[in-house]
C-alpha cells in the first residue's frame, strides 16, 4: 500500500498561501460570514441575472471577485455540529438552496469560457474542495457545477488545453482524494452524469486517463488520483464495470507502456565488462526508463488495489497490448545490442513487479507465448550460450526467474524434463528421494578441488603479510550481511569473494555469531598434530562454515518459498508415467535454432519446387514471416479507438501507415496525448533491416561455441545412446502412444499453423480474402502480400485479439496439409539416398508443439536417419519410432555446457553461472536435488551429470596449471584481487575520478562487480588504500583493475595482440580456477544442508 | 530461534499427547534462553577451530572427535556433525509418538531423551534415557541407549539401565540403520515384551511364570521412575532434559509460544520480492493450469 500512503499529498491548509488574499476577509463569527456571503451573492446574482450575457470585462471581473470571496467563505465555513439533523453550515445551505455555484458556472459557460476564467474556476474549485471543512461534494449543488466545468474542459476534441492541464489535474486529484475519504462521493459522481456527456459516467476518470503516462509531477498527480479511484472502486462493482467496459483506462495504461517502451534506449552502452543487469542507480538517470518504470509501477499498483474486473482487463491488455506485440518482438530483435537491452529491460521489469497476478502475466508471456514458433523462454535460453554480454544479461534474467521460486517456471525450465525419470537408470529411481546423510556427495564435490589450487606455494612471508593485512580488515566490524545489500545483487557473490584470502576466517555476516578470529591466532592453542593439519587445510577450506551458513539460508528459504507448490516432485508425485513427454532435445545445439522458420522455408521450397501451389504457399509464408517480423521490428503500434470503444492496436509499418492515412482519413478520436507521444517516439526509434539476414549472422557468431567439447561429447554419447535406449523402450512406447493418441491431428494442424503464422494463430478475421487469393492460383505473390497488407488492419474487427496480424490460419493450414503430404512422400524417396540436411533437422527440432502449453509427441533425436520422419512437418509420427533419448532440457544442457567451458568464460560469466547452479541446487525438490547433488546417482549415458561436468573442468584446470609454471602465483593474485574487490568500499571512491567514464547510460553507477561483492568496511585505511589503487588504475588507463593486476604476469607491458589474447585467456583460466574451488565448496555445503533441512508444512491456509 | 527443530518437534508431537505436555515443555522452556546464548559465548574459543559449525544449530556439540571418514581430513568433523544432524532431522520427521530427544550441548554424540508410555503394562511410565553414539559413526557399532533409572524390563540391564539394542541391530549398517529406529525400538519393548536372552533374567522369568508379580514389579518400577522425575538430570549438561512441576507463570507462556510458533526461514533475503508462486493445478504438470480466478487478495 505504499502507493496509497503516498497519496493525500496536500491536506487542507497546505495551499492556503496561495489564497491568502481572500481569506483575510474571513472572520470567525459564522453569522458575520453569512452576511458577507449574502452580500456578495446579492451583487453577483444581479449580474448573473442579466438575461443577455454581457461581454463586458467589468462584469466578468466583478463576478470573479464576488465568486472568489464567496467560495473562500464557503471553504472556511465549519459544519454546524450542533445541528445533528443537517450538520451543514448556513453558507453551504444558502449555496445549496440558491444553487449558487451552478448559476455561476452556467453564466460563465453561456458567456463563453475563455482559458483564463476557466483556469480561474478550476483553481477556485480546487481550493474549495481541498480546503473545505464540510463534505461539499456530497451536495449536488456543488457536484454538478463541478462536473459541468470539468465537462467544458475535457469535452473538446482537442482535450484539455495545455495551459489548463496543471489546474485540471490538481483539481481532479483533489476530487479523488475527497472521494477516497468519502466513498459516497464516488457513487454520486458515478450517478451524476450530466446530460451532455452521455455514457461517460465517470467524467473525472476519463479526464485523468490521458495523463497516465505523463512525466513529472503532473503525471504523478494524475496517477495518484487514478489510483485513488481504483482503490475506491475496488468495492464498487458498477464503477469497476464501468471502468472496465466504458473507459479507456486499461488499454491506455497497457498500450501506453508499449509507447513508452519504444522510446527506451535501444542500446545500453556500458563499457564495464562486468555489467549485466539494470539496477536502480542505472535507470534513475535515464528519463525514458524512469518514465516507463513509473508507469509500470503504476500498473503494479493498479493491479494491487483495483477491482478484479479491472485487474483482469488490465492484465489482458498488458499481455496482448504490451508484452505480445512489443516485448516479444523486442526480445527477438536481430541486433545483439537490442537483444541485450531488451533482455535487461525484461529482467528489470520482472524484478520490479511485485503483484503476483501481474507477475503471472509476465511469466505466462515468457513461458508460453510463442514468437516465431519459439517460446520466449526458448529464445532466452539460446542466448545463454552466446559468448558476450548477452550471455550475462540472459543469465541475470534467469537468476531473477529462479529467485521467484515459481513452480511454473521451474516446471518449464527443468522439472518437466526430469519428471519422466528417464534420465536415471531404472534401478536408480528409488534413489531420487534419498538424502545424503553422511556427506558423501559433499565429500565428492570437495574432492574435485584441483590439487593445484589446494597448496599455495606462495612464500610464507607473503602469507604472513596477507594475514596481517586481512586480519586488520576482519577485525573491523564488517557486519553487514551481503544479502541485505540490494535485491538485485546476489548474496552469494559477495560470499565468494569473502572466501578467497588465505589464512582468513571470514567474518561472520550475522551479528549474533562469534567475533572473527583468524586461524593464526587459534593455531597456538591447538595440539601440534592438528596444527600441522590445520595449516595445510587453511589454504582452501577456511570459510566452509560460511558456505554452510549461506547454504542453510538458501535451502531453508527455498523450501519455505516452495511450500505452496502443487507437488513435491520426488519422482513419484507427479507420477513419472503421467508426466507429459517434454519437448525433445534439439538435434543440434540449441543455439543454432534461433530463427528456424527461415531454414524450414528454404528447405521446403527447394524440395517442392515442382508443385506451384505449394511453392506459392511457401513463398507467401516466407514473405509473410518476413513481413511480420520486420513489422515487429519496428515495434510501432497504432492505438486507435473504434466506435464501440474498442481500442485497436495495429502494428504499423511505414508502408501501411501511409495507406492508413488514405484509407482512414479521419481516425476516430484518438487518445491524444498517448498516441502523440507514441508516434513521435516511435519514429525516432525505427529500426533495422529485415531480421532474417541478421539472424543468420548471429548464428554464425554463435558457432564457435558449438564446437566446444560439450557438443562433441554429446553427439558421441548420443550414438551410444541409441543402443541403450532400447532397454527403456517399452515404457517409453507407452508414453508415446499416449502422446500421439491425444495429439496427432491437432498437432499437425498447429504445426502447420505455427510455421506459417508466427504466433498470430488467433488471427482469423481476414480469412475470406486470403482464401480467395489462394483459390485464384494465378495471382502473383506480390499482389497477394500487398493485399494482405492492405486488408488485414481494416478487417480485423477485434484487433487486439488478433494481434493485428489478421491473416487466415485456416486457409493456410488447409493448403499446407496437402502440401505436407506431398512433400512427405517425395522426401521419403529422396532421403533414402541422401543424408537429411541440416535445415531439415533444424525444422525437426523445432517441431511446433501442440499448443502453447508445449506438449508434444516424442520426437526422437536419433531418428534423424529414419526415412519416414524426414518430412518437413510430418504430422503423424509413426508410433514405432524409437523414442527420444533422455534429455534434461535445454536449460540444463546449456548451463552445463557453459559450465564445462568455465576456463574460457570471463570471471563475471562464471560468477553468474555458478550462482545460477547454486540457486538451482538449493531447491528442495528431490528430482532436482538428486539430479544436481546426488553424486552417486547413475544417469543414462546421454545425460551429463553435474559431477561429470565439474570433473572435466577439474581436469582442464589441472592441465592448465601443469602447463603454466607461474600458475600458483597467478592464482594467489587472482584470489587477492577478488578479495580486494569484495572489500573495497566503492562509496568512498566516489570522490575519486570515476573508474569509467559513463558517457552513456548511467551517470551515477558504481562499478558493478564492486557492488556485487561489496561489503562496507568501516576502516578508513582500507578505503584509502582502495582509492589509491583505483587512482593508480585510472592513471594507467587500464580497462579494469584486474588487468592492472595481471599486467606483471602477462609478460610485460609491451604485448602484441596475441599476447593480449593469451593474457586474457590466462586471466580467465586463473579466475575460473578460483571460482571453481569456491563453487565446489558451495555445492558441498548445499549438499550437506539438504540432509538437515526440515520441510515446511505446505498448508498455507492456516498459516496465512 | 536456533532451536527451531526442537520447537517444531515439540509442537508437532505434543498435540497428540495431552497428559504429560506440561512437564515436558517445562524442560524445554528452561533451556531456551540461557544455554543457547551461552553456547555462543563458549564457541569463541573452541578447542578445535574447525568444529565451530554448531553455532547455527542446537546440537552444538563440538566434541574433539578426530575420527574422519572422508578423504579430506579437515572436513571430517563437518561430516560427522552433519550426519548426526541429519539423523536428528530424521527423528523429527518420524514424529515418533511419545518420544523426545535432544542432543547434548557438549557432544553431538550424546542425545538425551524421554519416553512416555501411554498404555499397556508400562502405562504412565515416563522414562528418561541417554543415547550414546559411537564416535566412528556411522561405521561403528550401534548406538547405546541407557535409561537413567533401570526400568524393570527383561531387556534392560537392572544395574546399568542399558537397553539391549544390539539384538535389534546386530550389525549397524549405514544408510539402512538410523537412530530413530533405535528410539522406535526403545518404545516397542514396552508394548511387546520379549524375554529371550534377557539382560534382566528375573524380569524375564517372572513374565513367563508369574505375570501378576511381574506386573506389580513393573508398576513399582514405573512409580519409582516417576518419583524421580523432578530430580536433577543425571548428566550435567545445559541441554539435558529436566522436569519441573507445572508453574503457570513460567510454563503457560512457553506453551503458548510453542503452539503459536510458525517456522519461518531464518532470513528472508530480498524481502520485497514475491516468491513461492505456483499456478500449477495439483495433479497437472502444465504451467498455469490453475485458474487465476482467486488471486491472492
Amino acid at each position: 500500500m505504499s502507493w496509497l500512503s503516498r497519496l493525500n499529498p496536500r491536506g487542507p491548509g497546505v495551499r492556503t498561501g496561495r489564497n491568502t488574499a481572500p481569506s483575510g476577509h474571513c472572520i470567525a463569527d459564522p453569522e458575520t460570514c453569512l452576511m458577507v456571503f449574502q452580500n456578495h451573492w446579492r451583487q453577483a446574482s444581479w449580474i448573473l441575472e442579466q438575461c443577455e450575457p454581457s461581454s463586458s470585462s467589468d462584469d466578468l471581473t466583478a463576478v470573479r471577485n464576488h465568486t472568489d470571496q464567496m467560495l473562500c467563505l464557503l471553504a472556511e465555513e465549519r459544519p454546524d455540529l450542533g445541528d445533528s439533523v443537517s450538520p451543514i453550515g448556513p453558507i453551504l445551505e444558502l449555496v445549496v438552496t440558491e444553487n449558487v455555484l451552478e448559476r455561476v458556472v452556467q453564466w460563465h459557460i453561456r458567456r463563453g469560457l475563455d482559458l483564463d476564467s476557466q483556469g480561474a474556476l478550476l483553481k477556485l474549485f480546487e481550493m474549495l474542495i481541498g480546503q473545505s471543512h464540510q463534505p461539499l461534494l456530497q451536495h449536488t449543488a456543488v457536484l454538478h457545477p463541478l462536473l459541468r466545468l470539468l465537462g467544458a474542459c475535457g469535452d473538446t476534441e482537442l482535450g484539455c488545453p495545455p495551459a489548463l492541464e496543471n489546474s485540471l489535474v490538481l483539481l481532479l486529484n483533489q476530487v479523488c482524494v475527497t472521494m477516497a475519504r468519502q466513498p459516497v462521493v464516488l457513487e454520486l459522481l458515478f450517478r451524476a452524469a450530466p446530460a451532455q456527456h452521455g455514457s461517460t459516467n465517470l467524467l473525472i476518470f476519463s479526464l485523468l486517463v490521458p495523463f497516465i503516462h505523463r512525466d513529472g509531477a503532473l503525471g504523478q498527480q494524475a496517477r495518484d488520483a487514478l489510483l485513488l479511484v481504483m482503490a475506491a472502486s475496488a468495492s464498487h462493482e458498477a464503477v469497476a464495470r464501468y471502468i472496465a467496459e466504458n473507459s479507456y483506462f486499461c488499454p491506455v495504461l497497457a498500450t501506453g507502456l508499449s509507447a513508452l517502451y519504444s522510446s527506451l534506449p535501444r542500446k545500453i552502452d556500458v563499457r564495464g565488462d562486468d555489467w549485466h543487469a539494470l539496477r536502480r542507480e542505472d535507470w534513475m538517470g535515464v528519463s525514458s526508463l524512469v518514465l516507463f518504470m513509473n508507469s509500470l509501477e503504476f500498473c503494479n499498483a493498479v493491479v494491487q488495489v483495483s477491482h478484479p474486473l479491472v485487474r483482469t482487463q488490465l492484465l489482458d491488455y498488458l499481455h496482448n497490448g504490451f508484452l505480445v506485440p512489443v516485448m516479444g518482438p523486442a526480445l527477438h530483435k536481430s541486433s545483439v545490442d537490442e537483444m541485450i537491452a531488451s533482455t535487461a529491460y525484461l529482467d528489470l521489469f520482472l524484478r520490479s513487479v511485485s503483484e503476483t497476478s501481474l507477475l503471472r502475466t509476465f511469466l505466462r508471456f515468457i513461458l508460453l507465448h510463442r514468437h516465431d514458433n519459439d517460446t520466449i523462454l526458448d529464445t532466452l535460453l539460446t542466448r545463454i550460450s552466446s559468448n558476450s554480454r548477452l550471455c550475462m544479461v540472459s543469465l541475470s534474467l534467469f537468476r531473477t526467474l529462479l529467485s521467484l521460486h515459481c513452480e511454473d517456471v521451474m516446471l518449464q525450465l527443468i522439472l518437466r524434463y526430469l519428471l519422466p525419470c528417464t534420465h536415471v537408470m531404472l534401478s536408480q529411481r528409488r534413489a531420487i528421494r534419498e538424502t545424503d546423510l553422511y556427506g558423501k556427495s559433499a565429500n565428492k564435490f570437495l574432492s574435485l578441488i584441483p590439487e593445484c589450487c589446494r597448496q599455495s606455494t606462495a612464500p610464507s612471508m607473503d602469507r604472513e603479510d596477507d594475514n596481517a593485512f586481512w586480519g586488520k580488515v576482519l577485525s573491523s566490524p564488517s557486519s553487514e550481511s551481503p544479502a541485505l545489500h540490494r535485491p538485485s545483487t546476489p548474496s552469494r557473490l559477495s560470499f565468494f569473494m569473502r572466501q578467497q584470502s588465505t589464512g582468513t576466517t571470514p567474518s561472520s555476516s550475522s551479528t549474533q555469531s562469534t567475533p572473527p578470529t583468524t586461524d593464526h591466532t587459534l593455531s597456538p592453542e591447538t595440539t601440534p598434530t592438528t596444527q600441522q593439519n590445520l595449516t595445510e587445510c587453511l589454504e582452501w577450506d577456511c570459510g566452509y562454515l560460511e558456505y554452510l551458513k549461506d547454504a542453510r539460508k538458501s535451502v531453508e528459504f527455498c523450501s519455505w518459498a516452495c511450500r505452496n507448490w502443487s507437488a513435491p516432485y520426488d519422482g513419484e508425485n507427479p507420477s513419472p508415467n503421467s508426466a507429459l513427454l517434454p519437448p525433445p532435445p534439439p538435434t543440434s545445439n540449441p543455439s543454432m535454432a534461433m530463427f528456424p522458420e527461415h531454414f524450414s522455408i528454404q528447405g521446403n521450397s527447394s524440395s517442392s519446387y515442382n508443385t506451384p501451389p505449394n511453392q506459392r504457399a511457401a513463398i507467401v509464408a516466407a514473405a509473410r514471416s518476413e513481413w511480420s517480423s520486420s513489422e515487429r521490428d519496428s515495434g510501432e503500434w497504432d492505438v486507435t479507438i473504434g466506435k464501440n470503444n474498442c481500442i485497436s492496436l495495429t502494428p504499423r509499418s511505414k508502408k501501411r501507415s501511409l495507406q492508413r492515412e488514405e484509407l482512414l482519413p479521419k481516425p476516430v478520436p484518438p487518445l491524444v496525448p498517448i498516441s502523440a507521444t507514441s508516434t513521435t517516439n516511435l519514429t525516432t526509434s525505427h529500426t533495422s533491416p529485415a531480421s532474417h539476414n541478421q539472424s543468420t549472422t548471429i548464428t554464425v557468431t554463435y558457432k564457435p561455441l558449438l564446437n566446444g567439447t560439450a557438443a562433441q561429447n554429446d553427439s558421441q554419447d548420443r550414438d551410444l545412446e541409441v543402443k541403450k535406449v532400447k532397454r527403456d523402450l517399452d515404457e517409453r512406447q507407452y508414453l508415446d502412444e499416449n502422446a500421439n493418441q491425444n495429439g496427432s491431428v491437432t498437432k499437425c494442424m498447429s504445426q502447420s499453423c505455427s510455421i506459417f503464422s508466427n504466433d498470430s494463430s488467433e488471427g482469423t478475421s481476414s480469412s475470406s480474402i486470403v482464401t480467395q487469393d489462394l483459390e485464384d492460383g494465378n495471382q502473383s505473390v506480390e499482389s497477394l502480400i500487398e493485399e494482405l497488407l492492405e486488408q488485414s488492419p481494416e478487417d480485423s474487427k477485434c484487433p487486439i485479439e488478433s494481434n493485428g496480424q489478421g491473416i487466415s490460419i485456416e486457409a493456410f493450414t488447409q493448403e499446407l496439409r496437402e502440401l505436407e503430404d506431398r512433400v512427405k512422400e517425395r522426401v521419403k524417396e529422396v532421403c533414402q539416398q541422401e543424408e537429411p540436411n541440416k535445415e531439415e533437422r533444424q525444422t525437426q527440432q523445432q517441431h511446433p508443439l501442440e499448443d502453447e502449453t508445449g506438449m508434444t509427441g516424442g520426437v526422437g533425436a536419433e531418428d534423424r536417419g529414419d526415412s519416414s520422419v524426414v518430412g518437413l512437418c510430418s504430422p503423424a509420427r509413426p508410433l514405432n519410432q524409437p523414442t527420444a533419448q533422455p534429455y534434461t532440457g535445454p536449460f540444463m544442457v546449456v548451463i552445463f555446457s557453459k559450465l564445462e567451458n568455465m576456463l574460457q568464460n570471463s570471471l563475471y560469466v562464471n560468477i553468474l553461472l555458478t550462482g545460477i547452479v547454486a540457486q538451482l541446487a538449493a531447491y528442495p525438490q528431490p528430482l532436482l536435488r538428486s539430479f544436481l547433488l546426488n553424486t552417486n546417482m547413475v544417469f543414462q549415458p546421454s545425460v551429463k551429470s553435474l559431477i561429470q561436468v565439474l570433473g572435466s573442468v577439474k581436469n582442464r584446470i589441472e592441465a592448465f596449471a601443469a602447463s603454466h609454471e607461474d600458475f600458483p602465483v597467478m592464482l594467489r593474485k587472482a584470489q587477492q584481487y577478488l578479495v580486494f574487490r569484495g572489500r573495497v568500499d566503492w562509496s568512498d571512491l566516489s570522490s575519486v575520478p570515476p573508474l569509467r567514464r559513463s558517457d552513456s547510460l548511467v551517470k551515477s553507477r558504481k562499478p558493478s562487480l564492486g557492488d556485487l561483492i561489496l561489503r562496507h568496511t568501516n576502516s578508513p585505511t582500507r578505503a584509502r588504500h582502495a582509492a589509491q589503487i583505483a587512482l593508480a588504475h585510472v592513471r594507467d588507463g587500464g580497462q579494469s583493475l584486474h588487468s592492472a593486476l595481471f599486467r606483471s604476469t602477462g609478460g610485460g607491458a609491451a604485448g602484441g595482440l596475441e599476447k593480449q589474447a593469451e593474457a586474457l585467456r590466462m586471466k580467465n583460466a586463473v579466475y575460473s580456477a578460483v571460482i571453481f574451488c569456491e563453487f565446489l565448496k558451495e555445492l558441498a555445503a548445499l549438499a550437506q544442508e539438504h540432509a538437515v533441512t526440515l520441510p515446511f508444512a505446505n498448508n498455507p491456509s492456516p498459516e496465512e | 530461534m536456533n532451536l527451531n527443530p526442537f520447537w517444531s518437534m515439540s509442537t508437532n508431537t505434543s498435540r497428540k499427547q495431552h497428559r504429560s505436555d506440561n512437564e515436558e515443555q517445562g524442560g524445554h522452556g528452561d533451556h531456551r534462553s540461557s544455554p543457547a546464548r551461552l553456547s555462543f559465548g563458549k564457541k569463541q574459543l573452541p578447542a578445535i577451530p574447525k568444529n565451530a559449525v554448531p553455532i547455527t544449530k542446537p546440537p552444538s556439540a563440538t566434541i574433539p572427535v578426530q575420527s574422519t571418514n572422508g578423504t579430506h581430513a579437515s572436513y571430517g568433523p563437518f561430516y560427522l556433525e552433519y550426519s548426526l544432524l541429519a539423523e536428528f532431522t530424521l527423528v523429527i520427521k518420524q514424529k515418533l509418538p511419545g518420544i523426545y530427544v535432544q542432543p547434548s550441548y557438549k557432544s553431538a554424540l550424546m542425545w538425551f531423551g524421554v519416553i512416555f508410555i501411554r498404555h499397556g503394562l508400562y502405562q504412565d511410565g515416563v522414562f528418561k534415557f541417554t543415547v550414546y553414539i559411537p564416535d566412528n559413526y556411522p561405521d561403528g557399532e550401534c548406538p547405546k541407549l541407557v535409561f537413567d533409572i533401570p526400568v524393570f524390563h527383561p531387556l534392560v540391564d537392572p544395574v546399568s539401565g542399558e537397553l539391549d539394542v544390539r539384538r535389534a541391530f546386530t550389525k549397524w549398517r549405514r544408510n539402512h540403520n538410523h537412530i530413530w529406529q533405535v528410539l522406535m525400538y526403545a518404545r516397542t519393548i514396552f508394548y511387546k515384551i520379549n524375554t529371550t536372552e534377557p539382560l534382566n533374567p528375573e524380569a524375564a522369568v517372572l513374565y513367563e511364570k508369574d505375570v501378576q508379580l511381574f506386573k506389580s514389579k513393573v508398576v513399582e518400577s514405573v512409580k519409582l521412575c516417576n518419583s524421580h522425575l523432578f530430580d536433577q538430570p543425571k548428566i550435567d549438561d545445559p541441554y539435558a532434559i529436566s522436569f519441573s512441576p507445572w508453574n503457570p507463570a513460567v510454563h503457560e507462556e512457553a506453551k503458548e509460544r510453542m503452539f503459536a510458533y510458525k517456522r519461518r526461514p531464518e532470513e528472508q533475503h530480498k524481502g520485497t520480492q514475491v516468491s513461492g508462486l505456483s499456478w500449477v493445478k495439483p495433479g497437472s504438470t502444465q504451467p498455469f493450469s490453475k485458474e487465476d480466478s482467486p488471486p491472492q487478495s
